[in-house]
């Protein structure tokens, strides 16, 4: 029965979910969750995604690797390129290799792609790291996202530095045919999918081999474990995911540009796993939910924080506290973090560690 | 034919010989010790026969394929497992993780098992499981299956590792001063474990140690180095009474 009630409680949730997002409020014109609380909870759920795969490399297996944002935008592009080839006319790739009805059924193919193509980006970095730890993988890491970041936006045909775009129409095929939050839908897909599979994955004797390397690599192989192989399949395991994050990313938003999957990007990526603690899902999990709320307070709180400041004549007349200031808060919360709870919200254990009886409705472990 | 079979061996770090044509052979089920004083030689034997060094010169073989050159994990596979002179466990995993991973080496399924959860992956999964409890049970640790190594005395940390090297299904043994760091009682009941799993797994066993209590209680059969040499070879007896193995040991003037 256990098995079952997570499961079943996870897919109501996410049926009420898209409940709220497909009806109108009564005696109103808009849907219940519009067209802002959806966007945020899309996000939320690619922050998820992104922090889980992330956490794959940075928690269990105990490197750093500070360019995930690399991999994440070899699966937003990829996954459009595949988008707008299959499901549209376009300039670069002439008619549409599918009808337009059979998007809903073939979009797991896109997603699918960029993950695979993600996946051996993944190889950029983990070939290297036979033979590099730490601060030099570390590097080895920042510079494999440099070098994607910058091969993306010299190739002229899919955009350069302009982006590309082209993949509403996708969502818009998907749409004509039945009328559903269909990237909600995908988006939430795509949680399950990451969060199963890192679960399943750290869960099993295979899987374990990853915290085998990290903590002893020597141990772990002479007691029989393919050190390099572990290491390998960990990366793109995790790289493979970070694609999985970009697709939905560029699908939601309709538009992707290289530049936005830059160090800062996968800077988030670190806050998030460091903020609800390494080799923890459920504490990355809930990372993920709170910087990215916290991000869209700010957005409120920095104008309000403004005014009232202005108010009491703190700040002068001539200068406005702007939205910039989103990146000092954050990163000075870090700082707090680290000084204080340096293993983050839940440190290496699970939400079912810290309170036992939810091990009635689930296990992480 | 020999299971254990060492020819010439040869290395060198840089301008440092620490190896000079070590030869050595060993039967199947023999308990045989290396012993040496510091810095003789003996671990970086071990090291190249688990894998970890490539010789200059020389070579392993290990019942009947030829093994330097290959890579730790394969060796293990092969049926040598080794445990090391300072522990290393995995101490952020229970002691029943500990010796479930050490079934890696036998492991029947690969991740698309892992992540879909198939039949296979389960079965071998109750296999590993099982095979751990047994082994904990057989060396008194079922107690502490959920404990973290780390939290354990050194005594039992000893006896962790040993029980993990068994999980691989050895056929031989390579252990790495056993007795280092423990108390005469450990020692005693170190002394016994390693004689029972002898005669229980019918293994071969082939250990460094410098506590003449453990290696005169257990061998049959004494191998000595210094300097990278083999000085000496025989029974514990003969070893005790030979006088360039007291030479290396005491130095000239004693005598």
């Amino acid at each position: 029965m256990k098995r079952y009630t997570i499961n079943i409680f996870l897919f109501a949730a996410a049926v009420v979910l898209v409940l709220l997002a497909q009806f109108k409020a009564p005696g109103s014109d808009s849907k219940i969750l519009d067209g802002y609380v959806l966007s945020i909870l899309m996000l939320i759920g690619i922050n998820c995604i992104f922090a889980v795969s992330l956490n794959l490399v940075n928690g269990y297996m105990g490197e750093f690797s500070c360019g995930h944002g690399g991999f994440m935008c070899v699966g937003a592009y990829v996954g459009s390129l595949l988008s707008v080839a299959f499901f549209s006319n376009s300039k670069l790739f002439g008619t549409a290799l599918f009808a337009p009805y059979l998007a809903p059924f073939l979009f797991p193919l896109v997603l699918l792609g960029a993950m695979l193509a993600a996946a051996l980006a993944g190889l950029l970095v983990a070939l290297p790291s036979f033979k590099t730890r730490d601060d030099y993988l570390a590097i080895i890491t920042i510079a494999a996202n440099y070098i994607i970041i910058s091969l993306i936006e010299n190739i002229d045909a899919i955009g350069g530095p302009r982006g590309f775009s082209g993949m509403n129409k996708t969502i818009n095929a998907m749409t004509d045919l039945v009328s559903l939050p269909w990237m909600l839908m995908w988006t939430l897909v795509g949680v399950y999918i990451c969060v199963a599979v890192v679960r399943r994955l750290m869960s099993s004797t295979y899987g374990k081999g990853i915290s085998a390397v990290c903590q002893n690599e020597v141990a772990a192989e002479m007691m029989g474990i393919n050190t390099n192989r572990v290491k390998i399949m960990a990366f793109m395991v995790s790289s493979g995911l970070g694609g999985l994050a970009g697709v939905l990313y560029a699908h939601v938003y309709g538009y992707v540009n290289a530049s936005s999957f830059g160090l800062l990007k996968s800077t988030e990526g670190l806050v998030m796993v460091y903020l609800g603690g390494m080799g923890s899902i459920s504490g990355v999990l809930m990372a993920a939910v709170a910087f990215t709320l916290l991000v869209e307070v700010l957005r409120f709180v920095i104008p309000w924080l403004n005014d009232g400041l202005h108010a009491i004549h703190v700040l002068p007349d001539s200068y406005q506290l702007d939205q910039v200031w989103t990146w000092v808060f954050i990163p000075l919360m870090l700082i707090l973090l680290m000084q204080f709870r340096p293993e983050g919200f839940l440190g290496n254990r699970e939400l079912t560690h810290v309170f036992p009886r939810l091990k009635r409705w689930f296990t992480l472990k | 034919m020999p299971l254990l079979k060492i020819f010439g061996l040869t290395q060198r770090f840089g301008g440092l010989q620490a190896l000079s044509d070590f030869s050595f052979q060993m039967e199947e089920f023999q308990l045989v010790g290396l012993i040496g004083p510091n810095g003789a030689g003996k671990t970086t034997v071990f090291n190249i026969v688990s894998g970890f060094y490539k010789p200059t010169e020389g070579g392993v073989v290990f019942d009947r394929k030829p093994i330097s050159g290959l890579k730790p994990h394969q060796i293990t596979a092969l049926g040598m497992a080794r445990t090391f002179q300072n522990i290393r466990l995995w101490n952020n995993m229970t002691v029943l993780d500990n010796l479930r991973l050490a079934g890696y080496a036998w492991l029947g399924y690969g991740f698309w098992n892992a992540i879909l959860r198939t039949k296979r992956y389960n079965q071998s999964e109750r296999d590993i499981e099982n095979h751990a409890r047994e082994i904990l049970e057989m060396m008194d640790l079922t107690d502490y299956a959920e404990e973290f190594p780390r939290n354990l005395p050194y005594g039992l940390q000893r006896r962790v590792e040993l029980a993990r090297a068994l999980v691989s299904k050895p056929r031989l043994l390579l252990l790495d001063e056993p007795a280092a760091g423990l108390n005469s009682a450990d020692v005693e009941d170190l002394i016994r474990h390693i004689r029972w799993i002898h005669e229980k797994f019918k293994l071969s066993i082939w250990m460094i140690e410098h506590q003449m209590k453990v290696v005169m209680n257990l061998c049959q059969h004494i191998t000595v180095i210094d300097f990278g040499c083999v000085i000496a070879s025989g029974t514990p007896e003969e070893i005790r009474n030979n006088p360039s193995v007291i030479k290396a040991y005491l130095g000239d003037d004693t005598l």
